[in-house]
C-alpha cells in the first residue's frame, strides 16, 4: 500500500502539481476501484459530472463519461463550441461559472492554451483539464502511467521510444515531463520541425533526464521495451502540403517491428490514422486498445478521489 | 549615430533621463509612453558610444514622471538602464529598475493560442528571470511558453 492522500475539491490541471507518491496513489486507487467490481456503481451516485468540450473529442470525452457511468454518477455536458454559448461571446468565465452551478466536477477540453487552469479561477468545482490546445493532457498522462505500470509491473529502468508529431503532440509533453521523475530512458524520434518544443526540452534538462533527439529510429529501435506513437494532427498545420509530407514519413507495421523486440509494447492515445499498420493490432505488442482502457479506469480514479469519495 | 562624433543631449530642467539603455532598444522604450505624453520635447540618440556597454541608446523626455508599471516594462525591454529623475536641473532620485521574479499583468503573452491572450479579462502572470547571458527568460503561467527579450 502506498501512502493515501485527500485530493478532495483539488483540480487535475497538470501532473506536475502532483507529487510521485501522490501520482502512485492514484495509479493504487485505480486498481481498488476495479476490483470493486459492480460495487463501484455506488461510488458516485447523486454525482454529475459536466464535460466540457469546445474542441471535437470522441475518445476522451468518452471516456470520462463511461468513467462516471461506472461510477454510478450522471454526467451533462457540450462536444463541440458551435453548440455552446461561447458561439454567442460567452467568456470561459462565464461558462464555468454557469456550469459550475450544474454539476460537481467538470473535464473540459478548450482549444486555447492555458484555459483549463484559468478556468479553475472560477470554480470552485473541481476541474480536470482534458486537453488545453497544445499544452497539456494529464488525464492521459495519467491513464499512460497506470498502462505502464499494468502491462509492464514497473516504471523503473524502461526504455521508451516517443515517435511521431512530437510538437503538437500535448500527450507527449505532459507524459514525458512525468517520466523524467522515474529511472527510465527516453529516445525521441520526429519528423524535421516537429521535435519536442523547447519548454520541455528545458524541463527535462533541468531534471537531469536520460534522453536521446533523432529523425529516425535506425539504432535504437532494438533497445525499446516501449515504443509510444502518435498522429500527426492535421488540424496544427497551415498547408495540406506540409501536413502530407509529415504524415508519410513514419509508420508502425510488423516489417519494423521484427527489427524490435520480441516483446515491445506499442502505445498509442488514439485515434490513428496511419501510423500504425492494422496488422499490427493482432499482435500481443499492441496495447494501444488496453491503454484506451486503463485510460478510463484512471479517469475513474481521479473523479472519486477529486469528489473525495475514495 | 553609430561611429560619429557623440550626440549633443541639451540638459533638461524637468523630466526625465533614461541612460545605459541597450543599443537599437530605445525606440521600443518611447513606444511604452501614451501618445498625450509623447507631445513633448523629446532627445533620443541610438547606438551612441559607451564606456560601460560599448553602445547605448539614451532618450530625454522633458515634463514627465515615471510609474512603477512603466518602470516594470521598460526594465523588460533593457534591464541594465537607469533613470535620472530631474527637479529645477538638479537630479532628484536615480531609479536602478529592479524586476520581481513574477510579474502580474503588464506583459501581453506572445503566444497567439494563449488563454490570455483571447479571454482577455484574464490578468496575464509571468516568472521572469535573468539569465547567464544577460537576456531576460520570460514564462507564461498560463500556456508555458518561454519568450527572451
Amino acid at each position: 500500500m502506498t501512502e493515501s492522500f485527500d485530493f478532495k475539491g483539488r483540480h487535475i490541471i497538470d501532473t506536475e502539481d502532483f507529487s510521485t507518491a501522490e501520482i502512485l496513489h492514484l495509479v493504487e486507487t485505480a486498481d481498488r476501484i476495479q476490483e470493486m467490481g459492480e460495487n463501484a456503481l455506488q461510488i458516485a451516485k447523486g454525482k454529475i459530472l459536466a464535460t466540457l468540450f469546445w474542441e471535437p473529442s470522441t475518445r476522451t470525452r468518452l471516456s470520462f463519461e463511461a468513467a462516471m457511468f461506472k461510477l454510478g454518477g450522471n454526467v451533462l455536458g457540450f462536444s463541440e463550441a458551435s453548440t455552446t454559448s461561447s458561439a454567442k461571446g460567452e467568456t470561459l468565465a462565464d461558462t464555468i461559472k454557469t456550469v459550475a452551478l450544474y454539476a460537481d466536477i467538470m473535464a473540459m477540453r478548450h482549444p486555447l492554451e492555458g484555459s483549463a487552469l484559468a478556468a479553475t479561477r472560477y470554480s470552485d468545482r473541481p476541474i480536470i483539464n482534458g486537453g488545453d490546445g497544445a499544452h497539456l493532457h494529464p488525464s492521459q498522462t495519467l491513464g499512460d502511467i497506470y498502462t505502464l505500470v499494468k502491462e509492464r509491473g514497473s516504471l523503473d529502468g524502461l526504455k521508451i521510444g516517443f515517435l511521431g508529431d512530437l510538437l503538437f503532440g500535448r500527450t507527449i509533453h505532459t507524459l514525458v515531463r512525468l517520466l523524467s521523475r522515474f529511472d527510465v530512458e527516453m529516445h525521441f524520434f520526429s519528423p524535421e520541425g516537429l521535435n519536442i518544443p523547447d519548454y520541455v526540452r528545458n524541463s527535462l534538462q533541468a531534471k537531469g533526464a536520460v534522453f536521446t533527439e533523432s529523425e529516425d529510429m535506425n539504432g535504437q529501435l532494438a533497445n525499446l521495451d516501449v515504443l509510444y506513437v502518435t498522429r500527426i494532427q492535421k488540424e496544427r498545420f497551415f498547408s495540406e502540403e506540409e501536413y502530407l509530407r509529415k504524415k508519410n514519413s513514419y509508420r508502425v507495421d510488423r516489417e519494423l517491428l521484427e527489427k524490435a523486440k520480441k516483446d515491445i509494447l506499442i502505445l498509442h492515445p488514439l485515434p490513428r490514422n496511419e501510423e500504425i499498420a492494422q496488422d499490427v493490432d493482432d499482435l500481443p505488442n499492441a496495447g494501444y486498445f488496453r491503454q484506451a482502457d486503463y485510460g478510463m479506469q484512471m479517469r475513474m480514479a481521479l473523479i472519486s478521489k477529486c469528489l473525495g469519495l475514495m | 549615430m553609430k561611429g560619429k562624433e557623440p550626440m549633443r543631449i541639451e540638459r533638461i530642467n524637468n523630466g526625465i533621463v533614461i541612460d545605459h539603455i541597450t543599443a537599437g532598444k530605445g525606440i521600443e522604450i518611447l513606444k511604452l509612453f501614451p501618445t498625450e505624453i509623447l507631445r513633448t520635447k523629446i532627445d533620443y540618440a541610438s547606438y551612441i558610444d559607451s564606456p560601460r556597454m560599448g553602445m547605448k541608446d539614451i532618450i530625454k523626455i522633458e515634463n514627465v514622471d515615471v510609474n512603477h508599471e512603466w518602470l516594470l516594462k521598460v526594465a523588460l525591454l533593457a534591464p541594465d538602464l537607469t533613470i535620472s529623475v530631474i527637479r529645477d536641473a538638479k537630479v532628484e532620485e536615480k531609479i536602478n529598475p529592479t524586476l520581481p521574479e513574477v510579474i502580474e499583468g503588464i506583459i501581453t503573452c506572445r503566444n497567439p493560442k494563449c488563454v490570455t491572450v483571447k479571454e482577455t479579462y484574464l490578468t496575464s502572470l509571468f516568472r521572469v528571470a535573468r539569465q547567464e547571458n544577460g537576456k531576460l527568460r520570460q514564462q507564461c503561467q498560463f500556456c508555458e511558453h518561454i519568450f527572451h527579450s
